[in-house]
């Protein structure tokens, strides 16, 4: 015994697999894939529904289309790429030690990994169970593969070409197990291929039975190799591949996809492979990138980010839909490319004390619905800016655990309501304060005005428009007169006190105040009174009504 | 004779199928009250607004209802707690929400906007809503969502004409949710709209300005009425809503935060 161990997963008609994989809705369908460039296009892969249909590689596209109910789809060699990568990293979890053997010569549309699994028995049982493992982790991830186990590694390579189930050979009777393989198994070249067939032999065994002198003497010195291969006792150095652990799907669609339930129903496959594959190393999808590739070569994104790392499906797909619904690309999506960012799995460990905080999924899940519904800047935590301009700040992502604040003392202090956009008013002054003002609908009797409080920043700007503001500010008490339909009288006692007498069609809403200069008991119980904070721009002598008091 | 005793434990076994101990006061369960961070108001309400239902806050413009919503939250931040003003009007002033004290990190707020065009192209197009649906759309979502420990309606700019038309079926959803996460779900407008799903009625009015030396304005001196409180222990001989008074300073006023 040598201690060697290899296992071989083969994946013939990798073009047709890698396109089927995600499409669960052709996978009951006969369907074969053209490749080269039009007209001359030929069957390079098919599914075996299409082969019981009497399908073959080869068929050009006119003999593929006259035959009834089969699917012609075109082969994608970023969906094999990204295929591939799947496939590679479901083999990966049995073994680190890989070696990739298929794509060569005579195995152009197939996949194939060896694995070197000496020394795994412990994990995960012995070598038939390994290979039924291996062969369920495939399935899942939507590849039907032939699995082959030995101890020796062109052995395995061989035999898992030439099968569709498992195949366990074990140690000293690879010969045997080869014995009815085709001579075309060793790649031969066309002359001596055309030599054996002269001499009569057509399977591996034939050639193995040959003595060995006699062959070389012939045939020279590769025919040892073959010898070798054929009684399963080639040496091979492995080789193994170093595995880049990408996260990556890409699907791309055979007719434009204009709706987002068809294009989500692929996304929730890639979704799940992508979770899947992350989950397998004890990871969890940070953040999911979808670029879409439109009609007209032109290309749109989006991308979600979870408040914590996760692997659950439901919720990256609905954030997902819910972003693609915000930011809905122009036109018909072409193709889907899918590429996460792995994290670590979290674990949050509430405390029997702690107060209560939204949980993080259902608060993305919210948060995103309440972007799409009012726009990404007006949802979130405020965050004041090192200014003294008025309204000064910028919205900031919301997040529930908000750490530490600088503790603020919790006195009631005067309280304003925006107004926003600030309302551009019409002033009138007595005695250089404000003595009316009015906007278009309502008119405000003042009954007292505090200020100004002058205000100015960034006037080293060279424009005005790079934010300079020079403003003065007053904070006045003002009685609100409403519009009266015409024939309506106005009161008698609106104020008179005022500069000028009120134009007429406006009446106070309630009784105003007779003495406006005095504060001290000052009675607001009318309701009608209100404080507001009024501003003039210096540079433009413009009023506005900046906010209220409340 | 039979002793009123006796009388009752017969009645109740009679009814007992219908009404299990129908003459025995059913025991009344604590309700949660969250502080207001002012005393008056605090003692008005006996504790603090209620913790699971719906709070009304009313009154005309500068009537003071704001503030006593922000130090409200306020006092909910500084317990860490997440709070959400749903703000229907976009009149939200983070700098003085800063002043009282409210901790913005901990504060989602959420700005309503002017309906918008609808998207063009081939992919579904989004619902148009209005300030208000989208006001009563966000706060059902964050209701839903849990965790928030309270969340504030703003509808103190919306005309009563418009906010009257909410369904009564809305308010009593908030109602459910609400208690069902735990939430003060606090709605500031110009009146009261919820009717009987709401736990507590205030009504807030202005009542003196304060000025200093004439030429600043100082604080404002706000009274808070109780129109109703569901929880409230039944008090036969008051006559007049009971009410408090409060008063709010400036910023600058750096007096008033040690005196309070």
């Amino acid at each position: 015994m040598n201690g060697k161990l290899f296992v071989c997963a083969w994946a013939a008609e990798f073009p047709s697999q890698a396109l089927l994989r995600l499409r669960t809705d052709w996978q009951t369908e006969p369907v074969v894939v053209l490749d080269g460039r039009a007209p001359e296009e030929w069957v390079c892969s098919l599914n075996r529904l299409a082969e019981r249909k009497g399908a073959a590689v080869g068929m050009t596209r006119l003999e593929a289309e006259s035959m009834q109910g089969l699917r012609l789809l075109k082969r994608s060699a970023e969906n094999e790429a990204a295929a591939r990568a799947v496939m590679l990293e479901c083999t990966a979890k049995f073994s680190p030690r890989i070696e990739e053997v298929g794509g060569g010569a005579g195995s152009e549309t197939a996949c194939a990994f060896v694995l070197d699994i000496a020394g795994t028995e412990r994990l995960f049982g012995p070598p038939a169970q390994l290979a039924e493992r291996l062969r369920e982790e495939l399935a899942t991830a939507g590849f039907r593969a032939a699995v082959a186990v030995s101890a020796n590694f062109d052995t395995v390579r061989m035999k898992a070409a030439s099968i569709r189930g498992i195949a366990v050979i074990a140690e000293g009777t690879e010969a045997e197990a080869l014995v009815k393989l085709p001579i075309t198994a060793l790649n031969l070249d066309e002359e001596y291929a055309a030599t054996f067939a002269l001499w009569g032999i057509g399977t591996l065994g034939e050639l193995a039975a040959l003595p060995e002198a006699e062959l070389v003497a012939r045939m020279g010195p590769k025919a040892r190799v073959w010898r070798a291969l054929a009684r399963g006792e080639a040496e091979h150095t492995f080789e193994p591949i170093e595995t880049a652990f990408a996260l990556e799907e890409f699907c791309e669609f055979e007719t434009p996809v204009e709706q987002i339930d068809s294009l989500l129903f692929v996304g929730a496959r890639m979704i799940d492979c992508l979770a899947t594959r992350a989950a397998g190393r004890a990871l969890a999808l940070r953040s999911l990138t979808a670029e879409m590739g439109l009609e007209g070569a032109v290309t749109h994104g989006c991308a979600i980010r979870p408040a914590v790392p996760t692997i659950d499906r439901k919720f990256l797909l609905k954030l997902l839909q819910l972003e693609i619904g915000t930011h809905p690309p122009q036109a018909a999506v072409v193709r889907l490319a899918l590429r996460a960012e792995a994290g670590a799995q979290s674990k949050v460990q509430l405390g029997l004390f702690a107060p209560q905080t939204p949980e993080p999924s259902r608060l993305d899940v919210t948060l995103v619905r309440l972007r799409a519904m009012v726009g990404e800047a007006r949802v979130g935590s405020p965050v004041l800016e090192d200014t003294h301009r008025a309204d000064g700040f910028r919205m900031e992502g919301f997040a529930a655990d908000g750490g530490s604040e600088a503790e603020m003392e919790a006195t009631p202090r005067m309280a304003l309501r925006r107004v926003r956009p600030a309302r551009a008013v019409r002033v009138t002054m007595r005695a250089t304060k404000p003595a009316v003002f009015r906007d278009q609908e309502n008119l405000y009797e003042i009954a007292a005005a505090y200020g100004p409080w002058r205000t100015s920043g960034c006037w080293w700007a060279l424009k005005s428009c790079d934010g300079a503001w020079d403003c003065e500010e007053w904070d006045v008490l003002a009685v609100r007169a409403e519009k009266y339909s015409s024939g309506a009288k106005a009161h008698n006692n609106f104020a008179s006190d005022t500069a000028r007498d009120p134009p007429t069609g406006w009446a106070p809403r309630s009784c105003p105040f007779k003495t406006p200069d005095s504060f001290a008991g000052f009675d607001c119980s009318g309701g009608a009174l209100v404080a507001c904070l009024l501003t003039r721009d210096r540079a433009r002598n413009a009023w506005r009504l900046e906010a209220f008091y409340d | 004779m039979p002793t009123a005793a006796a009388l009752r434990l017969e009645i109740e076994h009679a009814l007992e199928r219908r009404f299990p101990a129908a003459l025995t006061p059913a025991p009344r369960a604590i309700d949660e009250v969250a502080t207001t961070g002012i005393a008056a108001v605090d003692e008005l309400l006996h504790g603090g607004l209620p913790v699971g239902a719906i709070s009304e806050l009313t009154g005309a413009a500068s009537s003071g209802r704001t503030s006593l919503a922000l130090q409200f939250v306020a006092q909910r931040t500084a317990e860490e707690r997440a709070c959400a003003w749903v703000d229907v009007s976009d009149a939200f002033d983070p700098e003085s929400a800063a002043a009282n004290g409210v901790r913005l990190k901990q504060l989602l707020w959420m700005r309503c906007r002017e309906e918008a065009g609808k998207t063009a192209g081939r992919w579904r197009a989004k619902p148009q809503w209005t300030r208000l649906d989208q006001g009563l759309r966000a706060t059902d979502l964050l209701l839903q969502a849990g965790g928030f420990a309270a969340i504030v309606l703003d509808l103190g700019d919306t005309a009563p004409e418009q906010a009257s038309r909410i369904p009564l079926a809305t308010w009593f959803r908030y109602r459910q949710a609400a208690e069902r996460t735990q939430c003060s779900l606090v709605v500031v407008g110009t009146r009261g709209y919820a009717q009987s799903a709401a736990a507590v009625v205030l009504e807030c009015v202005a009542r003196n300005a304060e000025p200093a030396d004439g030429t600043v304005l100082r604080g404002f001196e706000f009274a808070v009425r109780r129109e109703r409180e569901r929880q409230a222990p039944i008090e036969i001989t008051t006559r007049k809503p009971p009410a408090a008074t409060w008063q709010t300073h400036a910023a600058w006023d750096t007096d008033a935060g040690r005196l309070a």
